[in-house]
């Protein structure tokens, strides 16, 4: 998923960075002190990387991320980068940009958050180990401490975030997925399709549920559609409105509906609830529907006489 | 043929197909309606195709002014049937709440002219 | 909730209602709506702007694209001086039976929209708002 995709989901605009950054209580005096310490990132930026990937390369599991060459000279450049971004001085919608970006590289190549937050982890002890020498005064060792913490935190969070909405945005795809095989409409002849209708219906499937109904109708000029609700569960006062909405709709298109698969639940519930479905066609059976289905696009399904295979057999022989 | 607005009347045997492919105005609709009763009244039309095909919104007046045009005609002895709606059009109306009772539908404009054969066919049938 | 454009429109003839759904059309589709989405806003539109130069003569539409909670939508403010409605729990519950157009342009929009707000003081005037949000993909 690319980057805008994260910004929207996350709420990202300039106002939710304000928010986030009054949340962790980063001030400009943060900022301003982070941009001083940059000289000293910057001396110390190899070593703190190297030392975070000892850490890494340490442990069976996480190294098995960096098992070419390559990948490690990348994400130890990417790393540094990542590093003195911290003491930048920013901390912007475009320093959220930059990074979201890292927090999407590390979810895609499945870097997963227990090695994101130890690492983390891992890099607050080398910094602290070096400003304690750097900065010999306890006072303005403590306010860098505190800086560059309140700006980890905000980092953290964002890594959170996105950890989340990669979580949210698949189970999103699949629930889309699932709703596409629920609406499985079925071309059964020419100009007769068929919905066989399997699960609870709420508005919103019903809603999309017409919707499909109404496209296929006008894809395929079907003159019927069939709609089975043996599969369905429960069919109460709003089932039976948003079945009576789409007969409405498909009738407007000019086309029919029949509805099939009445139980005698389903029928006891129709008449005890006082519903008017006379609007509708109604069957209990499926093979029922398909019959008035034949009849209304003018064909009739008769039977003829079957040839008995041994008769026909016999009959070869005495001609 | 005659034509109000962009809403052009054509006439097949004795039935006549009004094509609307243009946004409608309301002043254009009711000119419309105003138009195919007196052009029913002048030829004795027996059918009545209204293509709505190029229509993508229909909103409630409109909507009115094709079902009451649908009816008069009914009543003046035509058969009228409404062809070709989008299927977001139709989607927009049944959630509106609006029914466009006493009008027939079909799917496009050949199932139109030929349920209108069918309704002239059997109305004679009977007369017989 | 973030109001990331808007425009004013004046309502006094058919082809300010015209002028008024072609732009809320525009609108809905540059924000990608689906075309269920775009029918919908744009048929509320006509009815909300239609009432006004019926039943009011001339008012004001205000198109806005707001944002809230990650979600992109539409909302359209119909403002105009006109006599306001006495009864409106009548008129909103209407159907088509109801006399004149009023009935269902307004109880109509109000099932097509995601939100629906309205205010009327008889003798002074109505401001009706609805909202419609694009659906995710």
């Amino acid at each position: 998923m690319p980057l805008q995709y994260y910004m929207e989901k996350l709420y990202l605009d300039e106002a939710e960075v304000e928010s986030r950054r009054h949340f962790f209580e980063i001030t400009a005096d943060d900022l301003t002190r982070l941009a001083g310490l940059h000289s000293f990132a910057e001396k110390h930026t190899d070593d703190i990387v190297e030392d975070l990937y000892r850490l890494i390369l340490g442990h069976p599991e996480a190294k098995k991320q960096f098992t070419e060459h390559a990948t490690l000279v990348r994400v130890k450049q990417a790393q540094r980068d990542y590093f003195l971004g911290l003491f930048s001085g920013r901390c912007d919608l475009a320093y959220v940009q930059d990074r979201l970006r890292i927090g999407i590289a590390h979810e895609r190549v499945g870097v997963p958050p227990k090695w994101y937050l130890g690492a983390y982890a891992r890099y607050l002890r080398s910094i602290f180990d070096r400003i304690a020498v750097e900065l010999p005064d306890a006072a303005q060792a403590r306010a860098a401490y505190q800086s560059i913490e309140k700006l980890v935190a905000f980092d953290t969070a964002l890594a959170m975030d996105t950890y989340i909405a990669a979580q949210l945005g698949a189970l999103e795809r699949h629930q889309a997925a699932i709703r596409e095989l629920s609406t499985p409409i079925i071309r059964l002849y020419q100009q007769v399709l068929l919905l066989p209708l399997i699960g609870t219906i709420d508005t919103h499937r019903a809603d999309q549920l017409m919707e499909a109904v109404l496209l296929k109708v006008v894809e395929e000029q079907a003159h019927v559609i069939i709609i089975d609700i043996a599969g369905v569960p429960l069919v109460d006062t709003k089932v039976a409105d948003h079945l009576l909405k789409t007969t409405e709709a498909v009738r407007l298109l000019g086309a029919q509906t029949i509805l099939s698969g009445i139980s005698p639940i389903i029928a006891k519930t129709i008449v005890n609830l006082g519903m008017n479905i006379s609007a509708m066609h109604t069957k209990s059976r499926l093979a029922e529907a398909l019959e008035l289905a034949f009849e209304i696009i003018g064909k009739r399904v008769t039977s003829i006489a079957k040839n008995h295979p041994a008769a026909a057999a016999e009959a070869t022989e005495k001609s | 043929m005659s034509a109000h607005g962009s809403i052009p009347v054509l006439r097949i045997g004795s039935t006549l197909l009004a094509s609307i492919q243009v946004e409608l105005r309301d002043t254009i609709a009711d000119a419309f309606q105003e138009d195919i009763l007196q052009t029913i009244a002048k030829t004795g039309a027996t059918g009545l195709v209204i293509d709505i095909t190029g229509l993508e919104m229909v909103d409630s007046y409109v909507a009115r002014v094709l079902t009451n045009t649908g009816r008069m005609a009914t009543l003046m002895g035509t058969h009228a049937v409404v062809v070709g709606m989008q299927p977001v059009v139709a989607a927009t109306l049944v959630r509106m709440g609006f029914r466009m009772e006493g009008v027939l539908t079909a799917l496009n404009v050949d199932a139109g002219l030929a349920l209108v054969s069918e309704l002239i066919a059997r109305r004679h049938g009977a007369g017989q | 909730m973030t109001i990331l454009s808007s425009e004013n429109l004046i309502l006094a003839s058919e082809d300010d209602v015209m002028l008024a759904r072609r732009k809320v059309r525009l609108l809905a589709e540059t924000l990608g709506f689906d075309p269920f989405t775009v029918a919908a806003i744009t048929t509320a539109t006509s009815e909300l702007c239609r009432n006004v130069c019926v039943h009011a003569v001339k008012g004001t539409a205000r198109l806005e694209q707001i944002g809230s909670g990650g979600r992109t939508g539409i909302r359209l403010e119909v403002r105009d001086e006109g006599p306001g409605i006495a009864d409106i729990d009548r008129v909103l519950s209407a159907g088509q039976r109801s006399v004149g157009s009023l009935g269902l342009g307004l109880s109509g929009s109000r099932r097509l929209a995601d939100e629906f707000r309205i205010e009327t003081i008889v003798g002074r005037g109505t401001v009706v708002t609805v909202v419609k949000w694009k659906r995710p993909a």
